[in-house]
């Protein structure tokens, strides 16, 4: 099978799009108004566009696909060839997604994720609208059937089985008013961080103006809201237009969800090869009864993992109802979470003091020997650290159940982490200098999920030594169980 | 429980020297290159070097110490660390492959050293260095047997990710 004709020009376009703002920005620059010059660079601009052109073209020509009954063969390359072929039962996710520019031309680009290497699969750019819907119910089928053959001989899908797996059946979708909440209610922390790094820059700049007491003071306090309001329409206005009409199936064995308003994503996440299940509530959204459930497949590489939460399941849902359809994917008992020693709840009010302290203490030398700050004012703040180190240890926990380990971490937001027993790769107990001081011990329960990178892994924070033994002991022989139970 | 070999500390120590002596060079030139500061270049690159090979050193025969590891039945024991002391269970049936690897050095001193990679997101690869040559290629074998060993005979539930 051939791409489709129309991403020839739209690659070109998408390609040449850099290089225009390279030429135009560098030949002027270059020529600067000189005739020969600029035409000389003009010139150049052609052929380079020429060159983009055949390039394009020559990979549009020479890249073919064929999806057989076991895998996906993919060849391609303009000047040396690859042939790739991906067994589809190791697929993980197959992705389609249409920017707005593809919706219009009935065009969509298609990834298919594994779980070796970095970076995606096969990516098809780009692939016509129909081919690629295709292309997703075909690979899931297969790989179901070859599931099937692989586990109980050959059964023959049924006429019925067959009707029910075609449209799926909807497990959740996001009303507007949902989706208006969920904007409001999850704040980007990434975008504050951006302001941070502003703040510098703005501060002199204000502060030359604006004399710091009354109402230059009102002023300042005034203009920081408003930013910070901002931010917050914007993050919000972000989470709308990436999430809208957000909607997740349950296709046969794969999970199916589509977003965007601009840019539509439709992705599936095979329920065999899920990694581990996530219910994330953030400080707005746990005031309110609202959780996220976020899945994990081993499918996205590090750096290519997409942005945003895309594997987010579910983006904003009444608390119970995050954690039904949880149970609906990953049948996990009801856990009682354990929380750390109380000793470790001390040893977060020093902890949290000693920060306080520090900061203290540099803004004592900077009022000292640089400039009159009022460094005090800061110190009632210490008082802080009682509560922030009784949040910081009623937050943490875990618990092993018969089939499935749970562990909870969060400060602002709160992570609770359902890891089954036979998606356990390697356990690790961690002990800083600092922890050994108090008997406390970490347990990292560490799968193959992508997005632990991003998110941290399921472990549980400052357990006792012997705990912490007998925990790993425990952990290790339910792995075992886990993996040989079926014989 | 095994240990290392004492030779990896020689290994050890020299990446320590290289590393403080990279170190020293880069400040001897910052601050021959910065009027300001009052300090001899020479005197202030020579002090850092010396501290942070001071600082290495300890580290390396520290680091000596902790180090211990131990080929189970069904899994590999891994215990390290001086600053964060991590203690790692790799059960054989997550294993995806062995390596044996062996640089110059350690092919000077007769050494190598073993890396387990598994599919996990965090401690993807495990690694054992110094060790005696033989010994290395023992514990790949190995560790390359109870992986093939520890397969289960039917079902997905053996198959990583």
């Amino acid at each position: 099978m051939k791409l489709h004709p129309l991403s020839v020009p739209v690659r070109i376009v998408s390609r040449g799009v850099g290089l225009a703002w390279a030429f135009i920005i560098g030949g002027i620059a270059f020529a600067g108004g000189d005739p020969v010059l600029t035409s000389g660079v003009v010139v150049v601009a052609v052929l380079v566009f020429l060159a983009v052109t055949a390039y394009e073209v020559a990979y549009y020509r020479r890249f073919d696909y064929e999806l057989t009954d076991e895998s996906l063969d993919i060849y391609s390359g303009v000047f040396s060839r690859r042939e790739r072929e991906i067994p589809l039962r190791r697929v993980q996710n197959v992705d389609v997604t249409r920017s707005f520019v593809a919706r219009l031309l009935g065009i969509a680009e298609v990834d298919v994720e594994t779980a070796g290497g970095g970076g995606t699969e096969a990516n098809l750019r780009f692939v016509g609208r129909a081919d690629a819907d295709h292309l997703q119910e075909a690979i899931r089928e297969r790989r179901a059937t070859l599931d099937r053959h692989e586990s109980a001989g050959d059964v023959e899908e049924t006429e019925g089985e067959r009707e029910a797996v075609v449209g799926g059946e909807t497990l959740f979708e996001l009303s507007d008013r949902d989706l208006l909440l969920y904007g409001a209610l999850s704040f980007d922390p990434r975008l504050a961080s951006g302001i941070l790094a502003f703040a510098p820059l703005a501060a002199p700049f204000v502060g030359d103006r604006v004399q710091l007491s009354g109402p230059g003071l009102a002023f300042v306090v005034a203009l920081a809201v408003i930013g910070i309001l901002a931010l917050w329409v914007a993050s919000a206005a972000a989470r709308i237009i990436q999430f809208y009409g957000f909607r997740l199936r349950r296709v046969g064995d794969d999970l199916r969800y589509e977003r965007g308003l601009l840019q539509r994503r439709d992705g599936t996440i095979p329920l065999s090869k899920l990694q581990t299940v996530a219910v994330e509530e953030n400080l707005l959204m746990r005031r309110y009864g609202f959780a996220s459930l976020a899945v994990e497949t081993a499918g996205y590489g590090p750096g290519s993992a997409p942005s945003g939460g895309s594997e987010a399941a579910v983006p904003l849902a009444p608390r119970e109802a995050v954690f039904s359809l949880a149970r609906t994917l990953e049948d996990f008992h009801d856990f009682d979470l354990d929380r750390p020693p109380e000793r470790a709840r001390k040893r977060y009010v020093r902890r949290y003091l000693l920060v306080g302290l520090t900061v203290l203490a540099a803004g004592f030398a900077v009022d000292r020997f640089l400039t009159g700050v009022p460094w005090y004012v800061v110190a009632p703040l210490l008082v802080l650290a009682w509560p922030a180190a009784r949040r910081a240890h009623g937050n943490r926990g875990f618990d092993l159940g018969p089939d499935h380990a749970v562990a909870q971490v969060g400060f602002w937001k709160r992570r609770t982490r359902v890891v089954p027993y036979h998606r356990i790769q390697t356990l690790i107990r961690r002990q800083t200098v600092f922890q050994r001081r108090w008997n406390l011990t970490s347990v990292v329960f560490d799968t193959a999920g992508s997005r632990s990178i991003s998110a941290g892994d399921a472990v549980a924070i400052d357990r006792d030594d012997d705990v912490a033994d007998e925990l790993v002991d425990t952990a290790q022989d339910s792995v075992f169980d886990a993996i040989y139970r079926s014989e | 429980m095994e240990r290392l070999d004492s030779r990896v500390r020689l290994i050890w120590l020299l990446r320590s020297l290289v590393g403080s002596l990279v170190a020293g060079a880069v400040v001897t030139f910052a601050v021959g290159a910065v009027d300001r500061v009052a300090v001899s270049p020479v005197v202030a690159g020579g002090g850092v070097f010396l501290v942070l090979l001071a600082i290495g050193v300890l580290h390396v025969f520290l680091r000596y110490r902790a180090w211990r590891f131990e080929v189970r039945d069904d899994t590999l024991y891994i215990e390290r660390g001086v600053l964060v002391n991590v203690r790692t269970v790799v059960p054989y049936v997550r294993v995806q492959h062995v390596d044996a690897r062996r640089g110059p050095i350690e092919r000077l001193l007769g050494l190598g050293s073993v890396v387990v990679f598994t599919a996990g997101s965090r401690g993807a690869d495990v690694s054992i260095p110094g060790l005696v040559a033989q010994r290395a290629d023992d514990v790949q074998e190995t560790l390359r047997g109870l992986a093939i060993e520890s397969e289960p005979e039917s079902g997905d539930a053996g198959d990583a990710v």
